[in-house]
């Protein structure tokens, strides 16, 4: 049993309860990624310990806790990662490692996790964790540590269970705290793989009560995490300039790297004080309100889960809605001047809450990071290689939560397939494309990608374009008009005129760079 | 007991959409729910006819809502049929309407002799399992086939409607996990279906050329072209689509029989809204 296959058995239990965990998640604002942020930041230490090169036990030990720390997502993660950390401190040294080095190290734990908070407060993990030392300081040391590990998974389960009638928010919301249930799986985890057999769960648990998804939302909007990576830094003088900041504050780790998490509304502001002292890394921005919002909705759907989320890279706010309106819950800005990076990618695909994810390019030149990001992610994500916004939207038409990315990435594809699609540009100089002389300042029309169309009439060069377009029988023509908002009046009206049959959509989609584009199908 | 359309009755209600009921059939009658108006309360059908209602729902400042009849109705209309030995009172499923309650509530006066039928569907379809059950009757059937009936209707019976918005499902509540389904923009036309009495979105496309395709494709994979299939229409003030449904089914179905081609009811159209369009088929085994 080495540390690698603890790390995994562990991440393993939190996985399976992720989504549970998730919706019990009320304190101490009801956000919704309790399960998510532990089991992130359980995996940032599970895939650290896999590449590891080190093969002794004080090695492994550190290179768990600054897994843990740089991994640590949102409030309980942070939590975790100085669990870990004073579990590891023990651990990393005992010799030889019996239930007594075992009972040391949850004591380890629990005084590390009461020492990262400025105010504790029972009922939440901390209450768990101490109560799990306690447990483990009651029993006989002469057991192995395989069979404390099952005592204290038991242990775990009744202090779980007393966190309810600890804070009036979970005994109003008829649920336990979700940080102390992510433990409980933790330990669970470990116990299965130390005794090398599934470690069953307690008493079917309660179903959670509407009232919790009633629960107040945290009067600040943004979830923000950063690591400073710095010399000398200070933990209390941190701690002064971020709580006038907001709530929820969090500051841990050594004077060479500090993570910091804080709910704000000035997640600027807070990532300044970072930037004064060293260097950031690793930073998150959550909104707390939409996630509270996509949960609340998860909870009230008679079929509970969902299952696949898209993922979207779109520039322009009218854009953004209608690929909201039609089911997309995380965004990457970016388009054709400004393509995100890989990195951006996989950071929004690991924002989405569901096991799997539809990422949508939307440009040609984002496809293969789009690619590349989906090897990264720690999720199965199926690309769908849109490569312009109305052909991405074409594609979400048909996205279905409930079915797997990859059910709907096969008919996302089979619907692009059957889009053409173009777009009306303004020439950025003098150029000679498929065979038509394009001066600066000229409407260029482009119809899959090819110029078919130059001049100075945009209405001329649009209408060129829908022709093109028009050319195989089509149903349905989508104009998504650019940040200029050129006036279509006149298009649409010879359109209806010439294409008696067609229905047409005109849409704000607030592009740049293309006063038009269009999609037919 | 051997059942015939002399000494059995059957009962629909109006969400069936089929208000000639009891003209078509000496032995049926159709008990109305009740569509409201602000304070104004019409019987479904009898009182506010599907024409004037989609005119009301264009014009009207208050949105209409509806309610089931009460039990007092049915016993009434059981009362009426005193002369049949046994009463099918076939009706929109319990999640969907309160209907089947009030005629249980009622059914319990009269013994054993009126059987309560949730025919997990709606509108026409309704009537279709009625016409089912009456062509058993006519040759003369038990309780036991017509048990066997519905199952095999609940279980066989194909339906696909679309909407022009789910404004309409949404508020009257109807729609149940349809609901983040929607996309009023961008011509996003869902297709929906009935299915353990819950509205459920199958698909959603884009535009109407599109979900009538989608309409043709499901209904050419689901069914063989044979005299025993049977399909009903239904439009909420949209004849044309509806006669484009037709049409559709003639060509994909040369033989089918096309039982019943009607408009929703004030009552059913307050929940689908103007623009529903959609079909029902069930292939019968006689």
């Amino acid at each position: 049993m080495t540390p690698l296959e603890l790390a995994r058995g562990a991440l393993a239990s939190l996985e399976a309860s992720r989504q549970r965990i998730d919706d019990l998640n009320v304190y101490p604002v009801p956000d919704g990624d309790t399960g998510t942020n532990l089991t992130l930041t359980a995996r940032a230490i599970a895939d650290a310990l896999e590449t590891t090169e080190s093969t002794d036990r004080p090695a492994l030990a550190k290179e768990a806790t600054r897994a843990a720390l740089m991994g640590a997502r949102g409030n309980s993660g942070v939590i975790l990662s100085q669990i870990v950390r004073g579990f590891a401190d023990v651990v990393g040294d005992a010799e030889p490692f019996d239930a007594g080095a075992l009972s040391r190290a949850f004591r380890g734990a629990s005084d590390a996790a009461y020492r990262a908070v400025r105010r504790p407060v029972e009922g939440t993990m901390l209450t768990v964790i101490r109560e799990l030392a306690e447990a483990a300081e009651r029993t006989d040391h002469s057991q192995s540590a395989a069979e404390l590990l099952v005592e204290l998974v038991r242990a775990g389960e009744e202090s779980l269970a007393r966190t309810q009638d600890m804070l009036d928010v979970l005994r109003d919301a008829g649920v336990v705290d979700a940080g102390g249930a992510g433990l409980v799986e933790i330990v669970r985890g470990l116990a299965a793989t130390a005794t090398g057999e599934p470690i069953p769960e307690a008493p079917p648990r309660e179903s959670l009560g509407f009232d919790a998804i009633h629960q107040e939302l945290s009067e600040y909007r943004y979830c923000t995490t950063f690591v400073i990576e710095g010399d000398g830094l200070v933990r209390e003088e941190l701690e002064g300039e971020l709580e006038q900041l907001g709530d929820s504050l969090l500051v841990v780790g050594d004077f060479t790297a500090m993570k910091v998490h804080v709910h704000t509304d000035e997640p600027g502001s807070a990532l300044a004080i970072g930037t004064k002292r060293g260097t950031i890394a690793g930073v998150e921005i959550a909104n707390m309100h939409a996630q509270t919002q996509h949960r609340s909705a998860r909870l009230l759907e008679v079929v509970p889960d969902v299952k696949t989320e898209v993922v979207a890279v779109v520039v322009g706010d009218g854009n953004r809605r209608l690929f909201e309106t039609l089911g997309a819950t995380s965004f990457v800005e970016g388009g054709q001047t400004m393509n995100p990076s890989t990195a951006d990618l996989v950071a929004a695909v690991e924002r989405t809450g569901a096991a799997e994810v539809v990422l949508l390019p939307n440009n040609s030149n984002v496809i293969m990071s789009a690619e590349q990001a989906a090897r990264l992610a720690g999720k199965p994500v199926q690309v769908v290689a849109s490569d312009s916004i109305p052909a991405g939207l074409a594609a979400i038409v048909s996205f279905d939560p409930q079915r797997s990315a990859d059910e709907n990435a096969t008919e996302m594809r089979e619907v692009l397939e059957a889009v053409a699609t173009g777009e009306v540009t303004v020439a950025s100089r003098d150029a000679q494309l498929n065979g038509l002389a394009v001066p600066k300042g000229a409407f260029l029309g482009l119809a899959d990608g090819e110029a078919v169309a130059v001049g100075e009439s945009f209405d001329e060069v649009a209408r060129q374009v829908v022709e093109r377009l028009l050319v195989e029988p089509r149903g349905m023509l989508t104009l998504l008009r650019g940040e200029e908002a050129p006036e279509l009046d006149a298009l649409v009206a010879s359109l209806a005129k010439q294409h008696p049959d067609l229905e047409v959509d005109v849409q704000d989609g607030g592009q740049p760079h293309y006063p038009l584009l269009l999609s037919a199908e | 007991m051997n059942l015939t359309a002399q000494n059995t009755a059957v009962v629909l209600d109006s969400t069936a959409d089929f208000p000639e009921a009891a003209e078509r059939f000496p032995n049926w009658r159709m008990v109305p729910l009740y569509v409201r108006f602000g304070d104004e309360s019409y019987r479904d059908y009898i009182e506010l006819g599907p024409h004037e209602f989609y005119e009301r729902l264009r014009t009207s400042p208050t949105t209409p809502a509806t309610s089931q009849p009460t039990p007092g109705d049915f016993t009434a209309t059981y009362t009426e049929l005193a002369g049949y030995d046994r009463i099918f009172s076939i009706h929109i499923p319990e999640s969907l309407s309160g209907t089947i309650q009030s005629a249980r509530v009622a059914a319990e006066d009269f013994g054993d002799k009126v059987r309560a039928i949730d025919s997990g569907t709606a509108s026409a379809a309704i009537a279709m399992l009625g016409f089912a059950v009456q062509r058993r009757l006519e040759r003369g059937t038990t309780d036991e086939e017509v048990d066997a009936l519905v199952q095999r209707f609940k279980e066989n019976a194909g339906l696909l409607f679309t909407v022009d918005t789910l404004e309409f499902l949404q508020r009257g509540g109807r729609i149940g996990r349809a609901a983040k389904f929607a996309g009023q923009l961008l011509h996003v036309k869902p297709i929906l279906t009935i299915e353990g009495g819950e509205v459920i979105p199958l698909k959603r496309v884009r535009g109407a050329a599109k979900a009538f395709a989608e309409f043709q494709q499901q209904f050419s994979d689901s069914t063989i072209d044979t005299e025993r299939l049977r399909v009903g229409i239904a439009h909420a003030d949209a004849p044309e689509r509806a006669e484009q449904l037709r049409k559709m089914v003639a060509g994909e179905r040369p033989k089918a029989q096309v039982e019943i081609v009607t408009t929703l009811g004030a009552v059913v159209g307050t929940h689908a809204g103007p623009g529903t369009v959609g079909f029902f088929w069930f292939m019968d085994d006689e």
